[in-house]
């Protein structure tokens, strides 16, 4: 159970919160991102060509392949973080929960909210880990709507949810640059948690962290996937065969393979995978 | 950026320069005119209320140069976060503002004295009959056009400043920060007045202050040469001279001591 919301914002009846939840059990095939025939260029540069992908419901997604081959661009593309860089023209379509993002009418806060994003380095806002949690919800909602026992309440249900309620019950006032990477990087999870997104996004999660940083965050994704759809962009394999179900092979912004984690790494069915995964260059 | 230049954009940046010589070969000609008056002056007389009119010009010049301060933060705001960076006008702007921000105030200070002395052309003075009877002097008048030149050199002298560090602090705020506000469903707006705007008005503050520092050494430096050229007496003026330099120098203490406090609070734990 993720986080139980009397804030009012949304849907704070028990049943709407556990449909994530739901929907995994009952239709457990669902793909909660579709994409087609996505074109993306950077000026005249095409980032991504022709990509096509179905991400599975609830699980981990891993994305895999050497730099500069377009993960984080389609990464980006999924909460259209992408438009905000300028000079970016993007074709084609990604249905998200069933709604193609790219219509006129998507509105961007609320698309934002659905599909959370974790960053390569940790950054969560130059101010208390408290107001951090609650940055979310406070954009979300109508200024002052928020009590003081709720936001309590929200806060210590993120965090809990994160493993740091325990670490950090004492010092939900210090400003939460201040704390280590790893439990940055756990905030930074923790604070898209009281949105209630269907997909979270981290790109590289674990690459500035230490090799403990590293397991403790694979541990929670590994618990917290179920509730949410993950796609993982990372470099290092040995973490996407550890965490991910389904993997996915990108190789100068073109989809070479997409299939379960473990027949990709043992049987891949691409020459340019096979290269890749078995470490001949990249 | 220069691998990418082309030629278009170099022959736009040829443009933006050889505008900029044109505006300060322009800038030049008053400066020269002044030079000149200096040397036809030779007035010793002034009416006793000439002082207080100075002042009064000085005070209404500092309070529009804090209005400029205002538009200036407008302005740089406007820039960084709604122009995009290849926008001609932003980069004409923007290449002006650094040439104005690098000219030292003294020089400013010379232009605007230039029109103090014009003031001093409506002073007339009979000194040919040595008698100080027949000494006619002709009230120092407020003339309106030289007045605006005068607010204009001001603003001239504290916008660029406050744009440049205005946009400077903006920038300070790193992209992460937006980043993380921008993923989690924030608007543009949410984004500024939330964070951005808390973060970087310190610094935004300190080039504030340094504009106004500017403004009033600029202001000392004309009472200075008042007293240099139109009063034996400097009771009371030396005392405004004074007031006037050390608020300059407060005023950029201060702005040091701001950005000393923001790179305390926000550079520390960034690596």
């Amino acid at each position: 159970m993720a986080i139980n919301s009397p804030h009012g914002l949304g849907n704070p009846t028990p049943t709407k919160l556990e449909s994530p939840k739901m929907n995994l059990k009952t239709t457990s095939m669902n793909h909660s991102i579709e994409a087609e025939k996505l074109n993306l260029w950077y000026g005249d540069f095409q980032a991504l060509i022709d990509v096509s992908v179905k991400i599975p419901d609830g699980q981990i997604t891993s994305l895999i392949g050497p730099s500069g081959c377009g993960k984080t661009t389609l990464l980006r593309c999924f909460n259209r973080v992408n438009e905000r860089y300028g000079n970016v023209t993007t074709e084609g379509k990604i249905e998200i929960l069933g709604k193609n993002i790219y219509d006129p009418d998507v509105s961007l806060p609320e698309l934002r909210k659905a599909v959370g994003m974790v960053f390569q380095r940790p950054n969560p806002l130059p101010i208390s880990v408290y107001e951090n949690i609650l940055f979310g919800l406070r954009i979300h909602s109508p200024m002052r709507s928020l009590t003081r026992t709720e936001s309590d309440q929200i806060v210590e249900e993120a965090l809990t949810s994160v493993f740091l309620w325990e670490d950090l019950k004492d010092r939900l006032k210090v400003r939460a640059t201040s704390l280590q990477l790893e439990q940055q990087q756990k905030l930074c999870i923790a604070r898209l948690l009281p949105l209630k997104p269907k997909i979270i996004l981290m790109d590289e999660p674990c690459s500035a962290l230490d090799a403990k940083g590293t397991l403790a965050v694979e541990e929670l994704m590994g618990i917290l996937a179920g509730t949410y759809t993950f796609l993982v962009v990372t470099h290092n394999m040995a973490q996407a065969r550890r965490v991910s179900k389904e993997c996915i092979f990108m190789f100068l912004g073109e989809l070479i393979e997409h299939r379960e984690t473990q027949a990709l790494f043992e049987t891949p069915e691409h020459e340019k995978t096979a290269d890749y995964v078995q470490m001949r260059y990249g | 950026m220069n691998s990418m230049s082309t030629r278009a954009e170099r022959r736009q940046e040829f443009v933006l320069h050889s505008t900029s010589f044109i505006i300060f070969g322009i800038a030049i000609i008053p400066i020269l005119n002044a030079l000149k008056k200096t040397e036809a002056t030779h007035i010793q007389v002034v009416s006793p209320n000439a002082l207080s009119i100075l002042l009064n010009d000085l005070y209404i010049v500092l309070s529009v140069g804090l209005l400029a301060i205002l538009l200036g933060i407008v302005c740089a705001f406007y820039l960084e976060e709604w122009l995009p960076k290849t926008n001609w006008g932003r980069r004409w702007i923007e290449s002006h503002v650094a040439i104005l921000t690098g000219i030292p105030s003294v020089l400013y200070g010379i232009l605007a004295i230039s029109i103090f002395l014009s003031y001093a052309g409506t002073l007339k003075v009979i000194d040919d009959v040595p008698s100080a009877q027949n000494t006619e002097v002709i009230p120092f008048q407020r003339h309106t056009t030289l007045f605006l030149g005068e607010v204009l050199i001001f603003i001239l002298m504290v916008m660029p400043v406050t744009i440049k560090t205005t946009q400077e602090a903006l920038r300070s705020v790193v992209t992460p920060v937006r980043e993380a506000a921008y993923a989690l469903g924030a608007s543009q707006w949410q984004v500024l007045m939330r964070h951005v705007v808390p973060i970087a008005f310190i610094r935004i503050l300190a080039g504030g202050c340094r504009a106004m520092a500017r403004a009033f050494a600029t202001a000392a430096l004309l009472i200075g040469t008042y007293i240099w050229h139109y009063t034996t007496e400097t009771d009371g003026m030396s005392n405004r001279f004074l007031l006037f330099l050390g608020a300059a120098l407060v005023l950029s203490v201060c702005s040091s001591t701001l950005v000393e406090i923001y790179n305390s609070i926000y550079n520390s734990n960034s690596a």
